[in-house]
């Protein structure tokens, strides 16, 4: 077993060879793209855009995490946008709204989480039991929770009314963005369980070698679920905290998130094929995508042209974390 | 695989049959009793508000006209569901029904024109067809197409917000999906207005693929990078406008900055009514769920000649959209009375609507 050598920006030698250097390109190819901006339109290094960035990536950060657990065992989780469509709907409906009499307060925030945790569930079951491959499963969990959103949503979506939860998702506190916050918080938590529990070193080692894990005995079966009920859950908190922000629960609230977040997880270095990775490295990637996109916005890129611009960084990217691998890779998928 | 097959081919033996039995049929006097009128709305959903009052508008139609035969076909945006349920239909009474149509997409007009032409069925088409495709040429049972005029919508909003703004200073432009023809038209309708507006510049333009969601966090980069420089925001749907609103909300600029948007939708007129926007504009969905019932029964009771003899200006043209401001928005935050509607619906005012030939 072999936890991932680099576990994020920390502990490396200042002679620092070629090997050594590369979970360092993601987080370099940040710099060189602040740096850029920021020299194309001074307006960009402000604090002021700082905490919109911040702000920006905030629900992408808490998918990110959660996407990364699951990426890491090797499996993958195409369900977010449905989740997040049936959590914002959930949220939505049990605080203070246009619908009905409810007024959960915090606790619909917890109802959301919960339906996130219990679809997470739903897909590590369908993964393990009946051994459909994680990308069916999800993809079929997609269908079903936007359809029951759907549902839910019914010819009018409900508007959130509760001005707590409208301040959590708008306000700020002492200049940072309160969802910024919760992302930071759900970032520690990830990399805590990612670095000091069972749950985060198994999953390195399941996506190292399942079947290596299986002859040693883990209860890969157990872990892997828990990857998918943890994605879940973040996505449900992602899918209610985004409601919260447009002051409604709708369906299409996850729109774009499921490609967005596994690019992001994989920009940062985090590997498809599981076992190499970790939290840090995708909330590099994610805020890059963020900066990516915020700054295309600032230097003023014509929008015909941002798609195109947007893969071509990301290939670059990609590029880049690979490069000095490219003799050893031996097999490519 | 060859059994597979054999599906298709039944069908389309099927939909043979009932072309040869009908087309006899087609020629004969196109006047029908009230009792065998069939009145068919067919549209994506039901689940939009949208098109929620396009079924509540043919419904009204139909009890005020004392038609007690009214179908509703949803496709759930299955183009070939579209279809296939029109001609599933037609294999009775096809002379004496009358399809009112939100086309799935642009390319299910052709098909279920056809299928008219050839059964004998009446049609009404809304929003888009493909090009060169006219109910003037040859196609006599297709009773009209009733186009929004996207160039307008986009014109009416933006005159509004320039004047809102005291024609000057700097706008953003959150734009819909830039390969769809109405993003393209309600940006034109945009630029046409701002070149007879010199004082008003767009400061930036960028697509938020008519969502929500994506609208919020560019028009958080914009008020970051411009500042105060932004005078008024223009989003070419109201789901972006919202988002925008959104946004602006977050930075305590919430009815402070003008904003329009497109298609009424109810969220938006509210806004409006709080002053939060300034403007929306609506096709009147109720008005699009009953016109193109309201045409084929005059056509079947023979109120109004054949439309092979009406002029090309009256068989497809552009409706008048309906402009949403602080003055009128009270009003249409309620549902309307069916009784507003009757006049529209008389046989003498089936193009009071209209704002002149399409295309």
């Amino acid at each position: 077993m072999m936890p991932a050598d680099h576990q994020g920006p920390v502990g490396s030698t200042p002679a620092a060879t070629a090997q050594e250097l590369r979970p360092w390109t993601p987080l370099l190819a940040l710099i060189v793209l602040c740096l850029g901006f920021g020299l194309a339109e001074p307006g960009f290094a402000t604090s002021e855009n700082l905490w919109t960035i911040a702000d920006r990536s905030a629900i992408p950060l808490i998918l990110a995490v959660g996407t990364t657990f699951v990426i890491l065992q090797g499996s993958i989780d195409l369900s977010i946008e449905g989740v997040m469509a049936t959590s914002s709907l959930t949220f939505a409906m049990s605080v203070f709204n246009s619908r009905n009499g409810l007024d959960l307060g915090v606790f619909g925030l917890g109802l959301a989480t919960l339906v996130g945790a219990g679809l997470g569930l739903l897909s590590g079951l369908l993964t393990t039991c009946l051994r459909v491959p994680s990308f069916m499963v999800t993809l079929g969990v997609w269908s079903t929770s936007a359809g029951i959103a759907l549902l839910l949503s019914g010819d009018q979506p409900p508007l959130i009314k509760d001005p707590m939860m409208r301040a959590l998702g708008l306000g700020r506190s002492l200049a940072v963005p309160n969802l910024f916050l919760v992302a930071v918080a759900v970032v520690l938590l990830g990399y805590v369980l990612q670095s000091y529990t069972r749950f985060g070193r198994y999953s390195m080692v399941i996506g190292g070698g399942e079947d290596l894990a299986r002859l040693l005995g883990l209860p890969v079966d157990r872990y892997k679920v828990l990857a998918f009920v943890f994605a879940g859950f973040l996505g449900g908190l992602a899918g209610a905290l985004e409601s919260a922000r447009i002051g409604l629960g709708h369906v299409d609230v996850g729109g774009g998130q499921m490609f967005a977040t596994i690019t992001a997880v994989v920009i940062g270095g985090t590997s498809l094929g599981g076992g190499r990775g970790g939290v840090l490295q995708s909330a590099v990637g994610t805020l890059t995508l963020a900066i990516l996109t915020d700054g295309m916005v600032f230097v003023g890129i014509n929008p015909y042209a941002q798609k195109a611009v947007q893969g071509a960084l990301i290939l670059l990217t990609a590029l880049g974390a690979t490069w000095p691998l490219r003799h050893r890779l031996r097999i490519v998928k | 695989m060859k059994r597979a097959m054999s599906c298709p081919v039944a069908m389309m033996a099927c939909v043979a049959v009932i072309v040869v039995t009908a087309a006899p049929a087609a020629a004969a006097e196109p006047v029908c009793a009230k009792s065998e009128i069939r009145l068919v709305n067919s549209m994506r959903e039901i689940a939009q508000p949208y098109h929620a009052n396009l079924e509540k508008g043919g419904r009204w139609f139909a009890a005020w006209a004392g038609l007690e035969h009214y179908v509703l076909q949803l496709n759930q945006g299955d183009s070939d569901k579209q279809i296939s349920l029109m001609r599933l239909l037609l294999a009775t009474n096809p002379r004496c029904t009358v399809f009112n149509v939100e086309p799935n997409a642009d390319l299910v007009v052709k098909p279920m024109i056809d299928a008219a032409n050839r059964s004998g069925a009446w049609i009404v088409t809304h929003w888009a067809h493909n090009e060169g495709l006219h109910p003037f040429d040859g196609n006599d049972h297709w009773i009209a197409h009733i186009a929004v005029d996207s160039l307008g919508a986009g014109a009416a909003i933006s005159k509004l917000l320039v004047d809102a703004i005291g024609r000057t200073g700097g706008v953003v432009a959150l734009q819909g999906r830039l390969d769809t023809d109405p993003a393209r038209k309600r940006f034109a309708g945009l630029q046409q207005v701002l070149l007879q507006t010199p004082g008003v510049t767009v400061l930036d333009q960028q697509t938020a693929n008519w969502d929500r969601t994506a609208a919020f966090p560019i028009m958080q980069t914009w008020l970051t990078k411009y500042g105060d420089r932004i005078n008024g925001v223009w989003a070419a749907n109201d789901d972006m406008a919202l988002g925008a609103l959104e946004a602006l909300r977050a930075a305590g600029l919430a009815g402070k900055i003008p904003i329009v948007g497109v298609d009424g939708i109810p969220e938006a007129i509210a806004a409006v009514e709080k002053g939060e926007m300034i403007a929306t504009v609506s096709s009147d969905a109720y008005y699009q769920g009953s016109i193109g019932l309201a045409m084929g029964t005059c056509v079947l009771t023979g109120q109004v000649p054949l439309p092979a003899s009406w002029p090309k200006e009256n068989r497809e043209f552009y409706l008048k959209l309906v402009v949403i401001s602080r003055d009128n928005a009270a009003q249409y935050l309620r549902e309307p009375e069916p009784a507003a509607y009757v006049d529209d619906w008389q046989c003498d005012k089936l193009w009071s609507r209209s704002t002149g030939k399409a295309f």
